[in-house]
């Protein structure tokens, strides 16, 4: 019997009614730099998060220790707070619909073989990219990381992916005289091949240029066109939360009340595509082993559903669409977006420009909180 | 600070086994941190248990410098043939760096244990009692049909740290915290308004046990009642007077991180090239410091002894903060602000208790000739960001107070400050004479992808020309 299956008969053993048991292990390659590597890190992490019902307590219990017998003291404690804890009357049971979806690529095993020397090398060509263009690397981060999860609960036996992430931000400085700007550049990818390093590198410094002789302008009502990327990161602030059953259903969200309605105009598709080849939460089931699928949250204006995990789900009686998601082993499952999407429309960026007598093209933001106070960073069109 | 007797004695031969092994690798250096975290967090919504989850963490990071090239490597694992490989993992990845130029860092070498005072280990205390601490705070939110939603956050934290280098330092430091954290949202005809606010404190169970909560989240739900039903303000540039929480996230996040030696090193700071030069009026004398009411933090996780830094002294820059690195770096001491979120991360230099000193104003002083400004109020704010490269911010701050004629007048909500970091502190004009420093068991500041507990505040400070913004 595996650990995970072992802990989810420990639990029931002691009197739970109902157990749960997530696994996670973990490897990560850190790589900090700003003109040369500053930190390379290797970090092996993981632990075990066990969640006990008895009857509506529910109660949740994690270890990072993960031998026979931390799971079986993990064990007794989670059994023990559940016991004294107070009811949820809202509860029902834990997810009974294990399964996996047609997810794929999630999982790029030449991660498994990358030597630290490689890592070394893509660092270094990225860094001498930005000196290219006369820009200073200031700040700059590359990770690496494979995470093996196993699930199971006590109406499935385990259920097991791995997947993996690479990740990598650049900033790059520009001093002309008087001027200076930083300009950055991000990229997350499952795929090793994928990280072009370099062509990240070389577009924080072209950001940077960009920006170097911007002017600050007056407060004015002016027609905007955003770059796609900063729209997607504003959209993901703004909706993430309202758009989740969870949101709904404590009265906090804005979208109360208002499926089936038109919300958005009738260009605004948003989908939350949990099987999305390639996307950074692409997996074949969620974390509460929940097969993941397509969701439209938005079409064609009308908002046409949320998004659900177990829990919510049973309340409003409907299916979950495998939204559960965990911030770590050590924290209860939250319904999340997967991979939020905006589908495209038929405009290209160079039309909407092109129509646009005075305006302003958003390049990139900072600070993107719940009330959207942004900063703009722009260039202006005229 | 009350010192601790040694445990860990196992542990500790172990660890000086993996130092032992380092130097017979040939590493110039190796430290190498054990800690063991307990959190406890225990959330009640709308009346009812949403989640009682208990965690622990633990493990040990190692780190090494060979031919002047550093690797760190951690692990949950701690048993002796998993750390041997956690050294190698170090020395693997020092060793891919190739060589660099040696640097000197300056490590101070001490030997102590300490922790921070508590009477009641809140990890020990029953579930049934904390709970009900929670669900009461919770139900006394519920004052009238206009609040929508309530949510009350118990958390407890019990941070154990050992560092051991090769040096021969050996730093033990326990802290324990405990907190209360509460939002209310209110819906009125105007607007829904969400009104959130923590206390927490470097103590026992005991600093949960002998307060009011019920009254503390009574007190949240009116204010968002009437946040909710408050105006909003017209954007403009008005003098303000800032509350002691908002000048404490201003000044950490806008100026403080400007004054971090790494930021400064790279020249990613406003702050470069500044010290000597006035960078705010000659009222304001800002520090970081080790202090009673902030996060206990006598020694950084690099063994170094946290000093009180005077970061501006009546305007003028005097210096920046340091961990061994930066300070290498700028030819500087390291100032006891190398901290790490844990021992998967590398310590990078982070602000402790950062905030400015009082002077001699009364709230009442600090508002009596002003005849159109704001209050600016830190309850319920929600953040913002900064960008410590051209020294701006913008913060979203709670519900706020005008003030007219010298005195407060209406609230308004969804006031937003703006501006240049340099600027405004240089329009400072009076200090109040209070002092209020704070610290969160809920959250801490983010860098570089770690999270530290930190310490804010200051007094109440009269600012001349603030951007402020409504919605």
């Amino acid at each position: 019997m595996s650990l995970v299956e072992k802990a989810v008969k420990r639990v029931l053993d002691l009197g739970a009614s109902e157990s749960e048991a997530y696994l996670q292990s973990e490897k990560i390659l850190w790589i900090e730099f700003d003109e040369k590597i500053e930190c390379f890190k290797v970090i092996e992490s993981g632990g075990i998060g066990l969640r006990a019902a008895l009857d509506k307590k529910i109660a949740m219990y994690s270890t990072s220790v993960t031998d026979d017998n931390s799971v079986n003291e993990a064990a007794e404690k989670v059994v023990k707070i559940a016991k004294i804890a107070p009811e949820d009357p809202e509860w029902r049971n834990f997810n009974m619909n294990f399964g996996k979806s047609s997810a794929e690529g999630y999982y790029d095993k030449s991660i498994e073989n990358i030597e630290y020397g490689e890592v070394v090398e893509k660092v270094k060509l990225a860094l001498e990219k930005v000196k290219e263009y006369n820009a200073k690397p200031v700040r700059g981060l590359l990770t690496i990381s494979i995470t093996k999860t196993i699930i199971a609960n006590c109406y499935s036996e385990e259920f097991e992916r791995i997947e993996t992430l690479v990740s990598a931000v650049v900033r790059a400085k520009i001093e002309d005289g008087q001027y200076k700007s930083i300009g950055s550049e991000h990229l997350e990818t499952r795929f090793w091949s994928r990280m072009d390093l370099e062509d990240i590198a070389s577009n924080a410094a072209k950001n940077a240029i960009k920006f170097l002789k911007a002017k600050p302008i007056e407060s004015c009502r002016i027609p905007v066109i955003i770059r796609n990327d900063v729209f997607a990161s504003i959209l993901s602030t703004i909706l993430s939360g309202p758009i989740t059953a969870d949101w709904v259903q404590k009265g906090r969200s804005p979208l109360s009340g208002k499926l089936e309605t038109r919300i958005a105009c009738d260009k605004f598709t948003l989908i939350d595509n949990g099987i999305l080849y390639g996307g950074i939460r692409t997996r074949p089931f969620d974390d509460e082993g929940h097969p993941t699928q397509k969701t439209y949250v938005i079409k064609e204006g009308v908002l046409e559903k949320y998004l659900y995990d177990t829990y919510t789900s049973i309340k409003d009686r409907v299916k979950s669409t495998g939204n559960a998601l965990r911030g770590g082993y050590w924290q209860h499952p939250q319904v999340a977006p997967s991979n939020l999407i905006l589908e495209q429309g038929d405009s290209s960026p160079e039309e909407m420009i092109k129509e646009t007598q005075m305006g302003l093209l958003v390049e990139d933001v900072i600070g993107d909180s719940g009330y959207l106070i942004l900063l703009v960073e722009m260039l202006m069109q005229q | 600070m009350a010192s601790i007797k040694g445990e860990f004695l196992e542990l500790e031969s172990d660890l000086h086994s993996i130092l032992d092994k380092a130097e017979s690798y040939g590493v110039s250096y190796a430290d190498i941190r054990y800690q063991e975290y307990y959190y406890e967090s225990i959330l009640v919504e709308n009346k009812v248990l949403k989640n009682y989850s208990s965690r622990k963490f633990s493990g040990v990071g190692i780190r090494v410098i060979i031919e002047g090239a550093m690797g760190y490597a951690s692990t949950c694992n701690i048993a002796p043939e998993n750390l041997l490989k956690t050294l190698d993992n170090a020395i693997n990845v020092a060793k891919a760096l190739g060589k660099r130029e040696k640097k000197t860092l300056d490590f101070e070498v001490n030997r102590a244990e300490v922790r921070s005072k508590f009477k009641v280990d809140p990890i020990n205390v029953s579930p049934e009692e904390k709970t009900a601490i929670a669900l009461d705070a919770n139900k006394a939110a519920f004052i009238g049909d206009k609040i929508k939603n309530a949510l009350t956050r118990l958390g407890f934290s019990k941070d154990n740290r050992l560092f051991m280098s090769t040096n021969g330092a050996k730093v033990r430091v326990e802290t324990i915290m405990s907190g209360l954290w509460h939002e209310s949202v209110a819906k009125s005809i105007m607007a829904m308004e969400r009104v959130g606010y923590s206390e927490s404190k470097c103590s026992g169970f005991e600093f949960i046990s002998s307060n009011d909560w019920n009254n503390f989240s009574l007190e949240l739900s009116k204010l968002a009642i009437e946040a909710s039903e408050a105006g909003t303000s017209s954007a403009g540039t008005y003098p303000v007077v800032v509350d002691p929480e908002v000048i404490g996230l201003l000044l950490h996040e806008a100026f403080g991180h400007a004054s971090e030696g790494d930021l400064v090193s790279t020249r990613e700071s406003v702050l470069f090239g500044k010290v000597g030069e006035k960078v705010a009026s000659d009222t304001v004398t800002i520090v970081d410091d080790n202090v009673e009411n902030g996060y206990f933090y006598p020694y950084d996780d690099e063994g170094t002894e946290k000093k009180k830094v005077v970061v501006v002294e009546d305007g003028i820059l005097k210096g920046y903060l340091h961990d061994t690195y930066s300070a290498s770096k700028l030819d500087s001491k390291p100032t006891g602000n190398g901290r790490a979120q844990d021992f998967e991360n590398i310590p990078i230099v982070r602000q402790t208790n950062y905030f400015m000193l009082p002077k001699d104003y009364s709230f009442e002083e600090l508002i009596e000739d002003i005849d159109y400004g704001i209050y600016v109020g830190g309850k319920g704010a929600t953040g913002g960001q900064v960008d410590v490269g051209m020294g701006t911010f913008t913060f979203s701050v709670g519900p706020s107070k005008v003030i007219r004629n010298g005195k407060l007048a209406e609230m308004v909500r969804g006031v937003v400050i703006s501006g240049l970091i340099l600027d405004t502190l240089k329009t400072v004009d009076a200090v109040g004479k209070d002092l209020s420093i704070r610290t969160n068991v809920f959250g801490g500041c983010g860098k570089m992808g770690q999270t530290v507990r930190v310490g804010f505040g200051g007094p109440h400070v009269r600012v001349q020309k603030m951007i402020v913004g409504g919605r």
